[in-house]
C-alpha cells in the first residue's frame, strides 16, 4: 500500500529480524510485481504446513482488499501458524493479535480522509 | 464556541502557554510497579537506590545497561497499559480519548558529569515528528535543574522559530547559548509527570547535581491526526480505538449493482 522499498534493503530487515528473534531465515519469496498481486503470498500460505510461518516486510504489503487480506490472516490461524511484519515488530498468532493488526490497516486506510490540510482549506 | 469545563480549560491554558503540565501521577500502582521494575534492574549491578546508580554503574557501561533496561522493560506486556494509565486523564484532556502509542517506551539515564548521552537542543518537528504528538515524561526519581530536561516555552519557540535563519550556519551548541536565558528547567518530583510540546525545543546538558536521572518517555497522538515519518504501524499503535470507528472503519454503502 503505497510502500516501496528496494528488495535487497527488505531482505536485509527480515534477516535481521529473524536473528533477533532466534528464527531460522528458510527461504526468500517475491511477490510479483503487479498491482495488487498476492499470488507469491497465497502461494507461501498454501506451503504453512510444511513451516512455521512467514516473515513479511511490513503488514501494509499485505492485500489491501480487506476480504482477500483476512482471508490469509484467517488461514495463518487455521493452521495454528505465524505471519511476522519485520518493520513494525508485530506479528499476528491469535485472534487478538490478529484484531490489532486489523485495526492498524483500517487506520491507515482512513486516514487519507483525515487530511488536516484539506479540512483547513474546505 | 467552547463547551470544555473549567479544569479542562485550565490545563488547556497551562499547555499552550506554558509549553508543558505537570500533575500527579493518575495511577500510582503503575507508576510504583514501573520504578520497582527500575529498581530491580539495577540491582544486578548492586542495588541501592536509583538516584545513586552512578556509584554503581561507571559511564563506559552506562549505555549498554540502559539498553538491556530499555529491551526488558518494553517486553514486560504490561508496561505500556501502565504507562498510559498514569497520564490518561491529562491525556484525554490534551490531546483526545482515541489515541496512538508509541510502540515502545524510552528511558534515559543521566549519571553526574556523564557527557556521553546529551540531547542537544532540539524539537521533535525538527526531524520528522507531527506537530499532532505530544511527549509523555516521566521521571522515576526527583528532577531539578540540570537533573532534569529543559524546555523553551512557546512564545519564545516562536521567536526563535521566525529567526530560525539568524542560526542556520551555527552548531546546536550555538543555538543552546541563544536560547538558554529563556528556557525552563523542568522540576517534577517522583509521582508526578510531565506533557510537553515536542514542537518546543528541548533537551538536557551535563547532570551538574549529585544525584543520577531516570527518566522515561513516550509519544502520544490522536488516532486520525496527520503522522508524519512516525507512520501507524512501525512507530505507533492504535491504543483506544473507539466503537464508532470501528463500525466506521468496516462500514460499506448497500450493494446496489
Amino acid at each position: 500500500m503505497e510502500e516501496r522499498v528496494p528488495q535487497h534493503v527488505q531482505n536485509i530487515v527480515i534477516r535481521d529480524y529473524c536473528s533477533k528473534k532466534d528464527m531460522q531465515y528458510l527461504l526468500s519469496s517475491t511477490e510479483y510485481a503487479m498491482k495488487n498481486s498476492a499470488l507469491m503470498l497465497r502461494q507461501l500460505v498454501k506451503n504453512l504446513p510444511s513451516i512455521d510461518g512467514i516473515v513479511a516486510y511490513s503488514i501494509f504489503q499485505m492485500p489491501e482488499d480487506d476480504v482477500e487480506r483476512q482471508s490469509i490472516f484467517n488461514s495463518v490461524l487455521l493452521l495454528k501458524k505465524e505471519i511476522h511484519f519485520a518493520v513494525e515488530g508485530l506479528y499476528l498468532y491469535d485472534n487478538d493479535t490478529y484484531n490489532n493488526i486489523e485495526n492498524i490497516w483500517q487506520v491507515k486506510k482512513t486516514l487519507p480522509n483525515c487530511n488536516f490540510l484539506e479540512i483547513v482549506k474546505n | 464556541m467552547d463547551f470544555l469545563s473549567k479544569n479542562e480549560k485550565i490545563l488547556e491554558n497551562e499547555f499552550i502557554n506554558q509549553g508543558f503540565i505537570i500533575r500527579v501521577a493518575a495511577n500510582k500502582d503503575a507508576l510504583n510497579k514501573i520504578q520497582k521494575f527500575a529498581i530491580d534492574m539495577l540491582s544486578r549491578k548492586g542495588g541501592g537506590s536509583l538516584d545513586n546508580a552512578h556509584k554503581n554503574i561507571s559511564i563506559n557501561e552506562l549505555n549498554d545497561f540502559r539498553l538491556d533496561v530499555i529491551k526488558e522493560i518494553n517486553a514486560q506486556p504490561w508496561l505500556r497499559e501502565a504507562y498510559y494509565k498514569i497520564a490518561k486523564p491529562y491525556l484525554d484532556i490534551l490531546v483526545g480519548n482515541e489515541l496512538a502509542m508509541q510502540s515502545r517506551v524510552n528511558l534515559s539515564i543521566q549519571l553526574p558529569e556523564d557527557d556521553s548521552s546529551l540531547l542537544p537542543v532540539h524539537a521533535d518537528t525538527w526531524s520528522g515528528d507531527s506537530p499532532f504528538e505530544v511527549v509523555v515524561w516521566l521521571p522515576l526519581v526527583d528532577c531539578f535543574n540540570t537533573k532534569s530536561m529543559y524546555l523553551l516555552p512557546p512564545k519564545e519557540a516562536n521567536h526563535l522559530s521566525n529567526d530560525f535563519k539568524l542560526h542556520v550556519q551555527g552548531n546546536s551548541e550555538e543555538l543552546f547559548n541563544a536560547i538558554k536565558n529563556d528556557v525552563d528547567w523542568i522540576k517534577i518530583n517522583y509521582g508526578e509527570v510531565l506533557i510537553f510540546n515536542q514542537a518546543c525545543p528541548h533537551g538536557n546538558r551535563v547532570n551538574k547535581e549529585s544525584e543520577t536521572r531516570w527518566s522515561m518517555n513516550c509519544r502520544f497522538k490522536g488516532l486520525f491526526t496527520p503522522y508524519k515519518d512516525k507512520k501507524i504501524g512501525e512507530f505507533f499503535e492504535p491504543i483506544t480505538l473507539r466503537p464508532v470507528s470501528k463500525i466506521a472503519m468496516n462500514y460499506k454503502l448497500p450493494i446496489t449493482e
